[in-house]
């Protein structure tokens, strides 16, 4: 089909408008972070930057445990991605291949997680991980981000076993294939797509999680990048050279991430969500 | 209807879901079960000791203007990012819907806003936002809107607007692409048909992909609108509930006196009756949805 003149300029100035809206910002703050700070701060802010430094790239190392904290980060997610995708692969495929008694049931109640304020669960959590010793460490964050992530994992994996024709289980089964074998060498690589959004989405909600971090973190050489970053805001009179560096920095690992996978992870939002 | 590798096999069934379920339990369910307990006690500072008393909280909760107070900024708050986000997301999903060249790579990169901490959301707004060489005032001035600086988060009605529309713009390319999923999901022979009967563009919208998006519509208005009510670091980063607690949702009244004000009965007294009020709106709205769908 042909677009008319109107329509396209609707179209590309509707894009053009968009990658504004959500590009600018980031080319501000990016471009921000090497300008000297009389620049920074100038009444007339400058597109371009004129000026260039990276003397608050070097602050934010001296002053700051910034890589200790991009490290935190890194581990804590990783680790709940692993995990997560560990218990919701198996749960998934109960939920959406097999029949047992209560599976409806059990289902809505794993989606009622939602409904719940995190804050609600985090006073008790709290007490809960002060007799467990596990206050100000990260196995703590791992556990917190894995119980947050899980059921959105879990339907998010329903579309996907939905595309598996059911007819390669059921020649697997004649073959005398046990379960677990069908489960991890037949049907994962089928869902690999699934896996790989699933793991995406988790990885990003750990990556940006800042509630459980602030309050069951306690010392600054565990602080995850949303807790550490949160307090370099505290911490100084506004030093916006500083902010601006310590922001592009925190960005740049997932644009890298999101750069290779990023494809994957929309398609399985999309694809997944509203069936 | 046909089932799996195991429809004789509920306890192999069990096995794989317990993990996930005693897991949720554990951290979730459990911490639920004491957050009512707490509810019923008087228990102050973390870790001290309190005692019995009933619906004292619950009822001193009810009596007094926070809880509602919170609750009416916590409505608007839902309201307005529904609405804000909704218009977005609809505008860009017609967008990407469409074929032209690099679309692939925009519908990838419009997350980028809902990828990135929160934190540096936060930076990111502060600093733009600021008076002191923050790009929007400048802007807004050229553009004649204001003719001289304004402080964003200096009223009550700024703060909340602000706030608003910067939790609007982290989510609104996430909302974007699931409608985008329902969007795609409409038969594209629809529209042939309607073309071919001569129907403007107009009437294509209002009468083709307006009705077929409702299912999507209904399903995002539900998830959207837990998701937003929950949204606590925004709000607290960026104006710790102020100025005098224009901002102050129920998240961050809950947050304030448990870890602030050291009420931590209190807290869990104001999260119990959160969430009961959330779980009466995902109920209705669960049995609304199963209800628009029965009648299709």
């Amino acid at each position: 089909m042909k677009r008319t003149w109107p329509q396209s300029i609707a179209l590309f100035g509707g894009l053009g408008l968009l990658a504004a809206v959500i590009g600018l910002p980031f080319w501000w703050v990016a471009s921000g972070s090497i300008k000297v700070p009389r620049e920074i701060i100038s009444r007339v802010p400058t597109m371009v930057p004129h000026s260039f430094t990276l003397q608050h790239f070097e602050k934010l190392l001296q002053s700051t445990d910034f890589p200790g904290y991009l490290l935190n980060s890194m581990v804590v997610a990783l680790f709940s991605t692993a995990f997560t995708i560990a218990l919701a692969l198996p749960a998934a495929y109960a939920f959406f291949r097999m029949e047992f008694p209560g599976r409806a049931a059990l289902y809505r109640v794993i989606l009622l997680a939602y409904a719940f304020p995190s804050v609600v669960v985090l006073i008790p959590i709290y007490g809960l991980f002060a007799r467990l010793g596990l206050i100000d460490t990260r196995i703590g964050l791992v556990i917190v981000n894995i119980a947050f992530a899980l059921p959105f994992s879990i339907w998010m994996m329903r579309s996907f076993l939905a595309s598996v024709p059911r007819e390669i289980e059921e020649a697997a089964v004649i073959d005398g294939a046990p379960p677990r074998v069908i489960l991890l060498r037949i049907l994962t690589p089928l869902i690999a797509p699934g896996i790989a959004s699933v793991s995406i989405f988790t990885f990003i909600a750990s990556w940006t999680e800042y509630l459980f971090a602030s309050v069951l973190i306690v010392s600054d050489a565990k602080r995850t990048i949303p807790v550490g970053f949160a307090g370099i805001i505290g911490q100084y009179q506004i030093d916006w050279g500083l902010l601006l560096a310590g922001a592009t920095a925190a960005t740049i690992p997932v644009v890298i991430l999101f750069a290779f996978v990023g494809r994957w992870f929309v398609s399985g939002l999309t694809e997944g969500a509203v069936k | 209807m046909r089932t799996g590798i195991a429809m004789s096999n509920p306890r192999l069934a069990f096995l794989f879901v317990a993990p996930a379920l005693a897991f949720l339990a554990a951290v979730l369910g459990w911490p639920l079960v004491q957050a009512i307990i707490l509810s019923f006690q008087n228990v102050g500072v973390i870790g001290t000791a309190g005692s019995w008393v009933g619906f004292d909280n619950h009822v001193s909760v009810l009596g007094g203007l926070g809880f509602w107070n919170a609750f009416g900024r916590s409505a608007i708050w839902v309201v307005g990012n529904a609405a804000v986000q909704t218009a977005l997301a609809l505008g860009v999903a017609l967008i990407l819907n469409q074929k032209f060249p690099g679309v692939r790579i925009a519908r990838t990169w419009i997350i980028l806003t809902w990828i990135v901490p929160t934190v540096v959301v936060v930076i990111i707004w502060r600093w733009l936002l600021s008076t002191s060489g923050g790009m929007v005032n400048p802007l807004l001035i050229q553009a004649g809107v204001i003719d001289r600086p304004v402080g964003f988060f200096a009223t009550r009605e700024g703060s909340m607007a602000s706030l608003i529309m910067i939790n609007s713009w982290r989510w609104f390319p996430f909302t974007a692409l699931m409608m985008l999923a329902g969007l795609t999901r409409i038969p594209s022979d629809l529209y042939e048909a309607a073309r071919i009967d001569g129907a403007s563009a107009i009437k294509r919208f209002t009468r083709i992909t307006w009705p077929l998006l409702q299912p999507t519509l209904l399903v995002l208005g539900i998830v959207g609108t837990l998701l937003s009510f929950n949204v606590f670091d925004v709000i607290w980063l960026l104006t710790a509930g102020g100025p005098s607690q224009a901002t102050q949702t129920l998240p961050v009244l809950i947050y304030e006196t448990a870890f602030k004000g050291y009420r931590l009965s209190e807290a869990a007294t104001v999260s119990v009756l959160t969430s009961l009020l959330l779980m009466g709106f995902a109920l209705l709205a669960t049995r609304a949805m199963t209800a628009s769908e029965d009648a299709r």
